[in-house]
């Protein structure tokens, strides 16, 4: 079964009086299986939020069709094994982080202690339980998100929906959120992510889809998609010059050609993690 | 965890629930409650319902009927402005906030949302009214207390004829301060309060701005507290006379006026009037569900 599909899904936007429609998402035809984490990207403006919309009936399709788990998306209980997480997510400030837990956990018919039990399950899992009786007023983006995470989690969804899950979080939040996508697909969820950070997503996605102006342009498995089958690239420590060199010419003798040699360089991420993990001071606490 | 759990998810039901319902209500209370134009609204109330004891002193004779035309006036306007900014915000706050997002994303029925933003609107109506009834009530209690005393006092040591005469007065106090009847205008009150939120949340499911779902229904109010003399100016015209038979007649609202004149108001046409104001707002409500089960978020 697969946990979302659709079939021929459009949408098209009134522009108003005389100024005609916007097709936002033109005959999309997406499957995510269960238990994988997919990756949707695209530009600004290229239909992923609107897919999301779709998928979870906040809009109503043009044309064609949505299914969570082969049942209708127009149905509330499609919703039943769904958590969604929209993009640059707002709660109610006045709710402190397991207030607004509560709520959403209530929403989903949840009680009593087995409820309470969920919440301090869930502020442990997103590093929020210090910050369980703050204000969200007093949250940063980055524990917004966090606690967004936990609402979509707190009636243990078998699917995810993760809009722009990092957008406008720090490294270090960045990194949180992406290990806990990946702690949640050692747990047999299903994700779908939208994002257009590419790094991003290339670490934690089994299969990527590629919108463009409302189509896909692109799909597939991220390994197969990103590696160059004609390219072999080895690394090696402490090589002495010489034997580079009959490296090399083993390298041409065997008729393939060397394109480069060069010093592995770290990514700029890494190095910024790495920095903050060496600054001993350790007094200050980030959110 | 939900409602249902079997195993397949095609085979789960997701009905319509009362407690869902009420979750969304009491958060709407509480949002509400938190917020300092309405908290306002409620405080002048509170100042000039405070203060109609003291101006009192400065009318000749019928104090008690100063007290209830000023409070009942400021309770009929504070509820009627709480009912409708209350309630103009309670969708463009969520769909800006995204919160609508985040909650319509559970197995949560748009109507179910709808009611609890609704019947949160309302109990803060109902909390903020009964806030007023009580301190207009204790309003009339130290105004009572006030003149019994100097009542009391002028008659001390007077004869005893006199002293039956300051006892008839004083028991012709008490009736004045304890009028039963002003329920009756309290609860009309309150349907008419109740009859302007559901005109506010029809025109919030359609419009985004927070002026303008502010401004037409207190428009629909003002338009319906002329209906009664709109109909007797315009009663030929066929067209203005089909508007107006759209808008509540809020003037038959009004009977705090007659209550205080000493009028008899029966209880039955007291409930024909909440009875009036409710059928309306039913049919209101079902009309906001309509427009907000299509309405793209």
């Amino acid at each position: 079964m697969d946990a979302i599909r659709t079939e021929n899904l459009t949408k098209k936007y009134d522009l108003g009086w005389r100024k005609g429609r916007l097709l936002a998402l033109d005959k999309l035809n997406l499957r995510v299986r269960e238990g994988e984490v997919y990756g949707l990207l695209g530009p600004n403006g290229s239909g992923k939020s609107t897919t999301l919309k779709l998928v979870l009936d906040l809009i109503a399709p043009t044309d064609g069709a949505a299914w969570m788990f082969d049942v209708p998306c127009t149905k509330v209980v499609s919703r039943l094994h769904v958590g969604f997480l929209p993009e640059n997510p707002y709660f109610y400030r006045y709710l402190t982080g397991a207030e607004t837990l509560q709520f959403y956990g209530k929403l989903c018919g949840m009680s009593g202690v087995s409820l309470q039990k969920r919440i301090d399950e869930m502020l442990e899992l997103v590093g929020l339980a210090k910050a369980r009786d703050r204000r969200l007023s007093g949250y940063s983006k980055g524990m917004l998100q966090r606690i967004g995470l936990a609402q979509a989690l707190i009636h243990d969804p078998k699917l995810l929906l993760l809009d722009e899950p990092t957008a406008g979080v720090d490294p270090i939040g960045s990194k949180d959120i992406r290990d806990l996508i990946l702690r949640l697909k050692g747990m047999g969820k299903t994700v779908l992510l939208s994002s257009h950070l590419l790094a991003q997503v290339q670490d934690v996605c089994d299969r990527i889809g590629v919108l463009n102006l409302g189509q896909m342009i692109l799909e597939g498995d991220v390994k197969t998609l990103i590696s160059d089958q004609r390219r072999l690239s080895i690394t090696v420590q402490d090589l002495p010059e010489a034997a580079r060199a009959r490296v090399e010419e083993a390298v041409r003798a065997a008729g393939a050609s060397v394109i480069s040699v060069e010093h592995p360089q770290t990514s700029l991420e890494s190095l910024f993690l790495d920095a903050l993990r060496k600054d001993t001071r350790g007094a200050g606490h980030h959110d | 965890m939900t409602e249902t759990t079997s195993a397949s998810a095609s085979h789960e039901r997701v009905g319509f629930s009362l407690n869902r319902v009420g979750v969304i209500a009491v958060n709407t209370l509480t949002e509400a409650v938190r917020q300092k134009v309405l908290i306002l609204f409620l405080v002048i109330g509170f100042v000039f319902i405070a203060l109609s004891v003291f101006f009192a002193q400065f009318t000749f004779g019928e104090q008690f009927k100063f007290i209830k035309d000023t409070c009942l006036g400021v309770i009929s306007v504070i509820s009627t402005l709480i009912a409708i900014v209350g309630t103009a915000q309670l969708l463009p706050n969520e769909v800006e906030n995204r919160t609508i997002y985040t909650i319509l994303a559970k197995p949560v029925r748009r109507f179910e949302f709808l009611l609890g933003k609704f019947f949160g609107s309302l109990f803060l109506l109902v909390l903020s009214m009964i806030a007023m009834c009580v301190l207009f009530a204790a309003v009339l209690g130290i105004k009572e207390q006030a003149m019994i005393r100097e009542l009391s006092q002028t008659y001390l040591g007077e004869t005893a004829a006199a002293k039956d005469d300051a006892h008839l007065q004083i028991k012709q106090i008490q009736v004045d301060a304890l009028d039963p009847d002003l329920v009756k205008a309290v609860l009309t009150d309150l349907a008419k309060a109740v009859l302007v939120a559901a005109i506010t949340l029809l025109v919030s499911t359609f419009s985004t701005s927070l002026v303008f779902n502010v401004v037409v229904p207190f428009m629909v109010f003002v338009a319906g507290m002329l209906r009664g003399s709109a109909a007797e100016m315009w009663g030929a015209h066929r067209l203005l006379m089909a508007v107006l038979a759209v808008v509540p007649d809020f003037g038959l609202f009004g009977i705090a006026d007659d209550i205080n004149l000493g009028k008899a108001v029966p209880w039955a046409h007291v409930s024909e009037i909440i009875v009036y104001g409710l059928v309306r707002t039913v049919i209101l409500v079902v009309a906001a569900h309509l427009i907000f089960s299509r309405r793209e978020i």
